[in-house]
């Protein structure tokens, strides 16, 4: 058998045996062991058979051949051969692929594409009757001469253009018309298509607007937007279609469907941006009085949007090259209708239809500073005549909402004060009324009368628009208007919500921004002189003043001001021989660090001089308060100190390495020279006073970097000694501030400094610890408890090795027989992953990644495991059971409780099933003290659903169990003894409302539940039962949540789906 | 839809409705920006003290006129997606809540006065808006309440007849019975929060 015969026999089957075989030829011809004239002559008894399937596989072993064939082997006469051989059948399988190979050749050239190209025009007439493939392979070789051969098709002008048209006329596969769009729209932007416009758009705009949808699966993957997009090029791509695009697409926007609209109003976008000027000038007012509508009768938000966007393209196009104002200018004709129109709707500014108009004076205003100026000039003179001629202040704030959008436009198009560059050679024309704004916004802020909130909000927006309008307003303009805002925060009393004055702070905070010198000018003598000398009553008014004053200090150069003048007030204090309260000098004390935390502290260039003086100064001064050499105790006060501590904690994070080596030094002493003050561990001798000041070392010690580590007193050879003597400390301290700061110090340095082969100190510890139980009674005083669980967590956020071992003992103490061992270790759990201010990563705390996890996966199999022996003593013998173990089941739900509240969701997932039960369980518990470990519960319950929604508790079979849990959760009478907190009521409540809203996973609220029987639905009644009940609860709040839940499950549970209309 | 009855109320700004003021900060707990840098001194352990406290709980908060404003005043009118507060269709001094046998001290019935005013006094839709009001108040309200929602005196052409529809037991529930109905009133309640 010859070897054409052989891939003819399997070409159908074995495409790779056919390819090899076609390579082997294609080696001969090449090592000339056999000719391509032999090869085509051996075709010769088939390509004349009657059967097309014969005479196309005969074809194909030929094309197969040139396609094996090296690039460069085929001379320029062969080529010219072969493909005139090719262009004879054509209409033969494989012609068209070989003919593909052949163009892509180096010697095929102009003359011979242009034969192709007549061979398909001329072949292929009735194209669309073959097959999907056929057609597709035609236009892919169409589509390689047109990027291969583009001069040549060119030149063959209307015969191409025509053929094309012709060829692809009727075709409706997606993945066809994506070659088919892309081939047309290099004709329609390359050829000279003056006698043939209309052919040529109806070829394409009979496909408007595209409806296909992708069938599920579609292995091709091209989406209704992709031919939409391809559509959308082709109908924008020459402004010869305008006369007949803009009209068509017009018309369109009479159709019923958005989605039409959509791409009716997308399609007019990408024209606007792309046909030129003159062609947009043409059409622009045609397109406004159509887009009129969309915008003042908006159906759907998004058509009105478009719309807008629509109108702002013309405005921009129609501005390219203008650099002079005129009324003769397309641009002012255009607008001329617009104008007029948004006048006449502002005659009524309060009414609904102003709100458009405003919004359509605000795109188109905002395209150029050309289209500002000519807006600004007919629309802001009518609505000064209308202001003063308002009969009521409803209509006047309306109007100057009006005027807001307006300088929002103005800022768009000029910038803000802080804009560089790009200067704007045509004037801004709100400069013109300059003054009379000034004039309108002073009064509407200031004249009116107090009460009026939203009015004088209105009015301070656009005076604060104006003030950061770029060269807009002078300096003592701004002033004046700052003054404004000092006497609205100062003299005036607060009004319902306190809107205003929130306002005036923001407006404040902006204007220190860029206008530093302002507000130290201005605002802080007149802010700073209302501050007291010291406390002078239980009325903290100093608080409001210092509050806006740390809102408005972010700046550096306020900054410095706030803390010469703070600083000060605060040395003051710190020398009365008799102070009445600690809150004046806390709360100056907290603005500093307010501010600081705003600010990037590490960049300030003053940063040494506020370490100088916060961190070594006042520090030197609480060891003076400490040993009693003070003028009084402020610097005593706990809460004073733990202020003043996150302060200096912040500062010292932010300064060099030398300098923390410092503090790391004097992390006890506190930079102390004095000889009667005695730092805090290994001292015998110690008051309360003394031992306070571990607060502010622990601070510190938080602070400073890891490396500083070895300069920490104490520390040498290592830190066993340390360690020991601060856990006698916090097990003895008797001040809850103390005993906290004792904790955490410890923590600190277990986690954060400790070596990993000391590690091992800091374990045993941990073992000696909890062997100083009593061996008798198995009591554990509360102090030692949570001296064991800080140590435990320093230790497991680092993955200690013997976290497990820690975790077990821990679980270990919730068995315990004494009941307050049992309920103090329970709550012990939510501290073990909790955030803390002290030991944080910002604080450089080491906390690896997976010891969530890993505390997960320990710790609740073993919960879940020993609840489930607690429930089965509790049935097997229920005359026998010891009563003493009752506390057993509710502290392990404690300690799930407190667990779960610092894991994210998605670690708890995994486990829901082996969970769920369990928090189900907590529900179950009824007493007052449970009221936190049910609180914790619904809002795990809450994330759950929220996240995953009501499947997941479905699948796991509890969908009734929870919803009766939920609702007995409710209840306001449930029996004595029985306690359901109004908060807990409302969080009852709002899980119910989750699970109607979340009936899909992920799935934003008040989306349809999916086809289907919901899984909700056999409670439905029992739902709306019980919380009809509920509606009537003593508390607004929680009645509230049971209307929401109510609504929603009337709403989102329905009885059948939903049809289809 | 059919042609808009009035196409361009007046529209009252959302900051300008009656709302109710946050009650003025408890005890001496201070509530202000600084809260946020400064947690309060950390507490472990002693959590339990939960933060709603007993006296508060014990606290009645008896349904008021403006919780039957905020309950109805989100309900969005059928011919524009604007609220029935915004469009001053109802209002808080329109809102009564009065004991339904005044001679029965101890009797727990209340009924719930409403007056709409509609935005014109021609608009057919007076009676869709009204069953709505009915509609959002009988979903949310205890079944002790007993409702009243009737048209302003003198701002409606037909005030008496769509009154008497409103009032007209068995008309409302007929009316609730019609699916297309329910639909627009379900759609003017989508924006209750």
């Amino acid at each position: 058998m010859s070897a054409l015969q052989t891939f003819m026999l399997v070409v159908d089957h074995d495409k790779e045996e056919a390819k090899r075989i076609a390579e082997g030829i294609a080696h001969d011809v090449e090592t000339k062991k056999t000719t391509l004239i032999d090869t085509v002559q051996s075709l010769g008894e088939y390509i004349n058979d009657e059967d097309p399937i014969l005479r196309g596989k005969a074809i194909s072993y030929l094309t197969a051949i040139i396609q094996a064939l090296s690039p460069k082997y085929l001379s320029r006469q062969q080529i010219q051969v072969l493909t005139t051989f090719f262009c004879d059948r054509i209409e033969d399988g494989g012609a068209v692929d070989g003919l593909q190979a052949l163009q892509g050749l180096d010697r095929f050239n102009k003359f011979l594409a242009t034969q192709v190209a007549q061979a398909l025009f001329s072949n292929f007439q009735d194209l669309q009757s073959r097959s999907q493939t056929q057609r597709f392979h035609v236009y892919q070789l169409l589509n390689d001469l047109m990027s291969n051969h583009r001069g040549a098709m060119r030149d063959m002008g209307d015969i191409s253009l025509l053929g094309v048209v012709d060829i692809m006329t009727g075709e409706k596969d997606p993945r066809n018309l994506m070659i088919v769009f892309s081939i047309l729209k290099v004709v329609m932007v390359e050829w000279d298509i003056s006698n043939h416009v209309e052919t040529l758009f109806d070829s394409v705009y009979s496909y408007f607007p595209i409806t296909f949808r992708p069938p599920p699966n579609d292995p091709y993957g091209i989406t209704a937007q992709d031919l939409k997009g391809r559509l959308q090029e082709c109908i924008s791509s020459t402004r010869h279609f305008a006369p007949h695009a803009i009209p068509a697409l017009l018309d369109k926007l009479d159709s019923t469907s958005p989605n039409v609209k959509k791409d009716a109003l997308g399609t007019l976008i990408a024209c606007i941006h792309s046909y030129d000027p003159d062609t947009v000038s043409k059409f622009s007012i045609t397109i406004w009085e159509v887009l009129k509508f969309e915008i003042l009768n908006a159906q759907e938000e998004f058509l009105s949007e478009m719309s807008l966007e629509a109108l702002q393209a013309i405005t921009q196009r129609l501005s390219e090259g203008v650099t002079e104002v005129s009324q003769q200018l397309p641009l002012a004709k255009y607008l001329q209708p617009i104008t007029k129109e948004c006048n006449e709707q502002l005659q009524e500014p309060q009414n609904k239809q102003a709100k458009p108009a405003q919004s359509i004076l605000s795109c188109v205003s905002a395209g150029s500073p050309v289209s500002f100026n000519l807006v600004v000039q007919t629309v802001v003179p009518p609505i000064f005549t209308l202001y003063q001629e308002a009969d009521g202040i409803v209509k006047q704030r309306a109007l100057l909402e009006t005027l807001n959008v307006l300088f929002e436009a103005a800022t768009t198009v000029f910038g803000q004060w802080t804009t560089r560059g790009g200067e704007v050679t045509i004037e801004n024309p709100l400069l013109e009324f300059k003054d009379q704004f000034s004039d309108l916004f002073g009064q509407a802020l200031m004249g009116a009368a107090k009460e009026e909130v939203s009015f004088r909000v209105t009015a301070l927006k656009g005076f604060l628009r104006l003030s950061t309008l770029r060269d807009f307003f002078q300096e003592n303009e701004i002033g004046l208007f700052v003054q404004y805002l000092d006497e609205i925060l100062l003299k005036e009393e607060s009004v319902g919500r306190n809107d205003l004055k929130k306002e005036a702070i923001a407006a404040l905070a902006e204007i220190s921004k860029h206008k530093p010198r302002l507000i130290v000018d201005i605002t802080f003598p007149a802010f700073v002189a209302t501050l007291p000398e010291e406390d002078e009553g239980s009325h903290a008014l100093y608080l409001p003043t210092l509050e806006t004053l740390a809102q408005i200090s972010v700046e550096r150069d306020i900054f410095e001001t706030l803390f010469r003048r703070l600083f000060s007030k605060l040395s003051i204090l710190l020398q009365k021989e008799q102070l009445r309260s600690v809150a004046y000098p806390r709360a100056i004390l907290t603005t500093l660090l307010y501010v600081m935390q705003q600010r990037s502290m590490e960049q300030d260039q003053s940063v040494n001089l506020y370490f100088d003086k916060v961190v070594v100064g006042l520090c030197r001064d609480v060891a003076a308060s400490a040993s009693g050499r003070a003028k009084n105790r402020i610097l005593n006060d706990p809460t004073v100190l733990d202020t003043l501590g996150r302060l200096c904690n912040l500062l010292v994070r932010s300064v060099s390495i030398q300098k923390q080596e410092q503090v790391a030094e004097n992390v006890y002493s506190l930079f102390s020279a004095a000889e009667d003050f005695v730092p805090i561990p290994f001292t015998q001798t110690t008051n309360a006073d003394q031992e306070r000041t571990i607060i502010i070392s622990t601070y510190l010690l938080a602070g400073i970097s890891k490396d500083c580590g070895n300069k920490i007193p104490h520390t040498n050879p290592d830190m066993s000694g340390l360690l020991l003597n601060l856990v006698h400390r916090a097990v003895s301290s008797t001040e809850p501030a103390t005993h906290q700061a004792y904790l955490r110090h410890l923590a600190l340095l277990v986690n954060k400094f400790l070596s990993k082969q000391d590690v091992t100190i800091a374990e045993k510890l941990f073992d000696s610890l909890l062997q100083s139980q009593d061996t008798e009674s198995k009591n554990l005083n509360p102090a030692t408890i949570r001296t064991i669980f800080w140590l435990s967590k320093a230790l497991i956020l680092r993955l200690a090795p013997s976290t497990t071992h820690i975790l077990t003992s821990l679980l270990a103490l919730l068995s315990s027989p004494v009941q307050q061992t049992s309920a103090t270790a329970a709550q012990g759990f939510s501290i073990i992953l909790g955030e803390d201010d002290i030991l944080s990563a910002t604080n450089g705390a080491t906390i690896r990644l997976l010891c969530r996890q890993r505390l997960f996966t320990t710790v609740i199999p073993l919960i879940s495991s020993r609840i489930r022996e607690v429930n089965i003593a509790g049935t097997d013998d229920s005359a026998t059971a010891p009563k003493a173990l009752e506390h057993i089941k509710p502290a392990h739900l404690t300690a799930l409780a407190g667990i779960l509240s610092t894991i994210p969701t998605a670690l708890v997932m995994p486990e829901l099933p082996t969970l769920l039960p369990l928090l189900l369980q907590s529900l179950d518990l009824q007493t007052a003290d449970s009221v936190a470990v049910r609180t914790a519960t619904l809002d795990t319950l809450a994330v759950i659903i929220r996240d995953n929604g009501v499947v997941v508790i479905d699948k796991c079979g509890h969908v009734q169990s929870l919803v009766t849990r939920l609702l007995k959760t409710t209840a306001t009478n449930i029996g004595p003894g029985a306690v359901n907190s109004p908060r807990l009521r409302a969080d009852a409540l709002k899980c119910l409302n989750l699970l109607a809203t979340h009936q899909v996973p992920g799935a934003a609220a008040n989306t349809r539940a999916p086809p289907g029987i919901s899984p909700l639905l056999p409670v439905k009644t029992q739902v709306l039962r019980s919380l009809r009940a509920v509606l009537d609860d003593p508390k607004r709040d929680v009645r509230k949540a049971a209307v929401d839940a109510r609504a929603a499950w009337l709403r989102g549970v329905d009885d059948a789906p939903e049809e289809e209309e | 839809m059919a042609e808009m009855q009035n196409s361009n109320p007046t529209i009252l700004n959302a900051a300008d409705l009656p709302t109710r003021l946050q009650p003025t900060t408890r005890k001496s707990e201070y509530v202000g920006i600084f809260t946020s840098a400064l947690p309060l001194a950390p507490v472990d352990f002693e959590s339990a003290l939960s933060s709603d406290s007993e006296d508060d709980n014990l606290l009645e908060e008896p349904i008021d006129e403006q919780e039957i404003y905020d309950l109805i005043s989100s309900i969005s009118d059928p011919e524009h997606p604007i609220s029935l507060g915004e469009l001053a269709v109802v209002s808080l001094p329109d809102i009564a809540i009065k004991p339904t046998l005044p001679d029965v001290p101890d009797s727990p019935l209340q009924t719930v006065t409403v007056l709409i005013t509609p935005t014109i006094t021609h608009c057919s839709l007076a009676t869709v808006i009204g069953l709505g009001v009915r509609v959002r108040l009988e979903q949310s309200l205890p079944s002790r309440f007993r409702m009243d929602v009737r048209i302003k005196e003198g701002t409606h052409s037909t005030g008496d007849e769509v009154n008497k529809q409103l009032a007209d037991k068995e008309r409302v529930a007929a009316a609730l019975e019609n699916g297309a109905l329910m639909g627009v009133i379900a759609k003017m309640m989508e924006t209750c929060h």
